[in-house]
């Protein structure tokens, strides 16, 4: 129903550019929109029931065992033991330096770790990083992208990039748009959104892909207005309900309360603190919110 | 995910930048004056003087002066450098952008195939600015009687040249990494020394003379192409040989390189953009500890500069320059006025006298023009901040007049050793009155330099990066107001009105280009 939905408000050349990529034979000089849409319908159904069954994620689908990263001297990560199962969002919060970024980018494969075990989905980052990076998805806590692609270019590309099929990421390209109120930017050159614009085209980059997904978000509100970040967290959750395990980094409290199931608390590269928020709570009976245990795990609460 | 899925994205991009730069006035603006601004010195110069006949004779000049094996051992020394810069160098990282980090880095693409579809994207636009650059310079080409062919596949093969010698670099590079690996005292870096040594090897009369040795070393090689193609102590070798050698070490060396390109070079572009901010060890002995807050001085205008100074003398670079700048001058001082023995100025063949004037002038404008980048580079170099100085409460014009200034210094202090060697080498007749043409041009330069950095954030709203219509422009703008100010000169080098027209061709280009600076800062995003 959702896709005959997406498919009904895609815009004709886009509903175009679809059937000739499923193969349909437009013959004719004139063709009711409606006659395209029902063609594509039947040809995407026939296209599914050939499909094998869904993927499903290995249990835990993000897997951090005693990594330690140091830069030169300085440890910016120690002994690090962190899971994240499928259905369930993690919320990584601490100060700025403790080490939230360097862990996401140990776990997508940008730097290594200097020991401990890194496993996405079941495979080890450092001995099948291919396999282990076709099933994260990434964004970055400074989102950037190649300012000479348009959004649209960008997203087929990703696509691409993660052997999604062309006519699935046309198709949730659209849904996507439509959730994210991305339409009137589809087209434009990258270098020239504004950040969070620039956000959103990275995010319907990632959900082209299909799902469950692995997620590591990097600040991912960030640059977002209240609806675009309403929308992201709604859908955050209903990909969590759908089997999909997040793993946020953020140290904006409020997001990591609304959020996340658990929390790993960081401070200077060490673990300071892990739970539910009840859980963290009776640890604090004194503590009346998140950013108050926060406060008192990173510091103290400043009189 | 296949290679070329990449290379198609890259050539995608390359092809948007392109239809971006004819679709935004100011960029097709900038490339035609680039375009147009060579074409026309070209023209001008080829109109002045004819080089058929320095060319036809100049293999026979200078095969009195140099010998076979300097040829082939300037090519090694080309190779050595290349080899011994990779070493310290980031290799295959170096081609890596911040956007790569974001986006490729975490997605299931092998460190080769990026490499290889970057590599792409430096090749297209090599070869792209190489045609332009042919066809700008088409009417010397043509005052110099060469074949347009000859012209190209010289050109082509000094390029493929220099991209055999980037590429031994980035082998280097994979050597130190190694070796990292397995030894950890800092001694290991000596290993360069021989990597350096190794590069120089074939310039060793038995590999030079031993034909085998030459088509297989790619510096030997280039070194006989330029001989046998240029007819300097050509010996009836066709080029065509050496041209395919040249192309088959280059594929050798590529696929080496894309076949050490490992995960490894992530992590090496990590860390490398982390180092880009912090100090030099020796500038921060040399500065101290700066407390802004503790100045004396109220006036904008000199905050500003004191504040550019105190900031550039963070980078590493820096401080070299302005021991280079004291060292050199008092050098040149010393050069001039004792005329050592020890070291005599290079003798020019009788026959290349007649174009000494015009090198020596041309070389005056080249130096000037080096020296200035640093005045295009004094609002790249504030990154973002530039939206912070712009909204601080400073006036424009005080703002575009301190980096003037600080530019037109910086300058001036490397221009003065350049050209205290320029008069050592090139004992001209009338050298010191052609000389002072520096200072001119020096005031000139420095607000072209203020004007084209100042229109950055104008252009693309990334500061840091200086587009390329802009960087090549800026050369060419002012290589043609250099043209026009020599022949201002020679126009009225007889009459007195040269002490008028001088100055006021100089003052009248640097308060235009001073108030296009500031209107392109008023008119920021």
């Amino acid at each position: 129903m959702t896709m005959r939905a997406s498919l009904e408000r895609m815009p004709g050349d886009e509903l175009l550019r679809l059937a000739r990529v499923l193969k349909i034979p437009i013959v004719k000089r004139n063709i009711k929109r409606s006659w395209l849409v029902e063609e594509v319908m039947k040809e995407l159904e026939k296209r599914n029931e050939r499909k094998i069954s869904p993927i499903r994620l290995v249990t835990p689908a993000i897997s951090l065992d005693n990594v330690t990263k140091r830069f030169g001297k300085k440890v910016a990560v120690r002994k690090l033991n962190l899971k994240v199962n499928p259905g369930e969002i993690v919320g990584l919060v601490g100060p700025n330096g403790a080490g939230k970024t360097t862990t996401l980018r140990m776990l997508t494969g940008i730097i290594r770790a200097n020991s401990g075990n890194i496993k996405v989905d079941g495979y080890d980052i450092r001995d099948k990083p291919i396999q282990a990076k076709e099933r994260i998805g990434y964004i970055p806590e400074k989102p950037t992208c190649y300012p000479s692609l348009t959004a649209r270019e960008y997203i087929m590309f990703t696509a691409r990039i993660y052997s999604v099929p062309h006519e699935t990421a046309l198709i949730r390209m659209r849904e996507f748009i439509e959730l994210f109120h991305f339409d009137e930017f589809i087209d434009t050159y990258i270098g020239i959104l504004s950040k969070g614009n620039l956000q959103r085209a990275l995010l319907i980059g990632i959900f082209t892909r299909e799902p469950p997904y692995i997620l590591a978000l990097d600040e991912p509100i960030y640059g977002l207005d209240p609806r675009g970040a309403w929308n992201l967290k709604k859908l955050l959750r209903q990909l969590r309900d759908d089997g999909s395990a997040i793993l946020v980094s953020t140290h904006i409290l409020e997001v990591a309360a609304d959020l996340c199931d658990r929390f790993v608390i960081m401070n200077e590269g060490d673990v300071v603190g892990k739970g539910t928020i009840d859980e963290l709570k009776a640890l604090f009976p004194e503590a009346v919110s998140l950013e108050e245990i926060f406060l008192s795990l990173t510091g103290g609460i400043p009189k | 995910m296949s290679t070329f899925k990449l290379m198609r994205n890259e050539v995608r991009m390359l092809f948007n930048q392109f239809k971006l730069a004819i679709k935004t006035p100011s960029m097709l603006l900038f490339y035609g004056l680039t375009f147009f601004g060579i074409l026309f010195v070209s023209s001008v110069i080829s109109s002045f003087v004819s080089f058929a006949p320095l060319l036809s004779n100049l293999a026979s000049l200078l095969e009195d002066t140099i010998s076979r094996g300097m040829i082939f051992a300037a090519t090694a020394v080309l190779s050595a450098s290349s080899v011994v810069s990779g070493y310290f160098g980031l290799g295959p990282a170096a081609l890596l952008t911040i956007e790569d980090e974001s986006l490729m880095m975490s997605a299931p693409v092998k460190p080769h195939q990026m490499f290889l579809s970057r590599y792409l994207r430096r090749i297209i636009r090599k070869i792209s600015f190489l045609a332009i650059g042919i066809l700008s310079v088409f009417p010397l080409l043509t005052s110099a009687s060469l074949f347009f062919f000859a012209a190209v596949s010289l050109l082509s093969i000094v390029t493929i040249f220099l991209e055999i010698n980037y590429l031994l670099g980035a082998l280097s590079s994979y050597v130190r990494f190694r070796l990292s690996l397995r030894v950890k005292h800092r001694v290991r870096h000596l290993v360069v020394i021989g990597l350096g040594a190794l590069a120089l090897l074939p310039a060793h009369p038995w590999l030079v003379s031993n034909l085998v040795a030459v088509y297989i070393i790619p510096s030997n090689a280039i070194a006989l192409f330029l001989t046998e193609s240029t007819g300097l102590f050509a010996q009836g070798i066709n080029p065509i040989y050496s041209m395919i050698f040249i192309f088959i070490g280059f594929a050798i060396c590529l696929l080496l390189t894309a076949n050490i390109t490992g995960y490894n070079y992530f992590e090496s572009f990590s860390a490398s953009k982390g180092r880009e901010e912090t100090e030099g060890r020796f500038s921060k002995i040399i500065r101290g500890d700066i407390d802004f807050s503790q100045s004396r001085f109220n006036d904008p205008m000199i905050w500003i500069m004191i504040k550019d100074f105190w900031s550039r003398l963070r980078s590493p670079m820096q401080i070299w320059k302005y021991i280079y700048a004291i060292v050199g001058t008092v050098f040149v001082l010393y050069l001039n006025i004792v005329r050592p023995l020890w070291f005599p100025p290079v003798p020019v063949p009788t026959g290349l006298e007649f174009a000494l004037v015009p090198a020596f002038i041309l070389m005056v404008i080249l130096f000037v023009q080096m020296a200035s980048v640093t005045s295009m580079l004094s609002f790249v170099d504030e990154r973002d901040n530039i939206y912070l100085l712009k909204v601080s409460p400073f006036h424009s014009r005080d703002i575009i007049l301190s980096k003037y200034l600080l530019s037109l210094f910086e300058i001036v202090i490397t221009v003065i050793p350049a050209c205290g060697f320029l008069i050592y080498f090139i004992h001209i007749e009338g050298y010191l009155s052609l000389i002072t043409l520096a200072a001119p041009l020096s005031i000139i330069f420095a607000a072209t330099g203020s004007a084209v950095g100042a229109y950055v954030p104008v252009m693309t709203n990334d500061p840091q990066t200086l587009p390329v219509p802009l960087a090549f422009s800026f050369p060419i703008i002012n290589l043609g107001l250099g043209a026009i100010l020599v022949f201002l000169v020679a126009m009225f080098a007889e009459s007195i009105l040269v002490l008028i027209i001088l100055p006021v061709y100089t003052l009248s280009l640097v308060c235009i280009f001073l108030a296009f600076s500031t209107r392109a800062l008023n008119n920021y995003k």
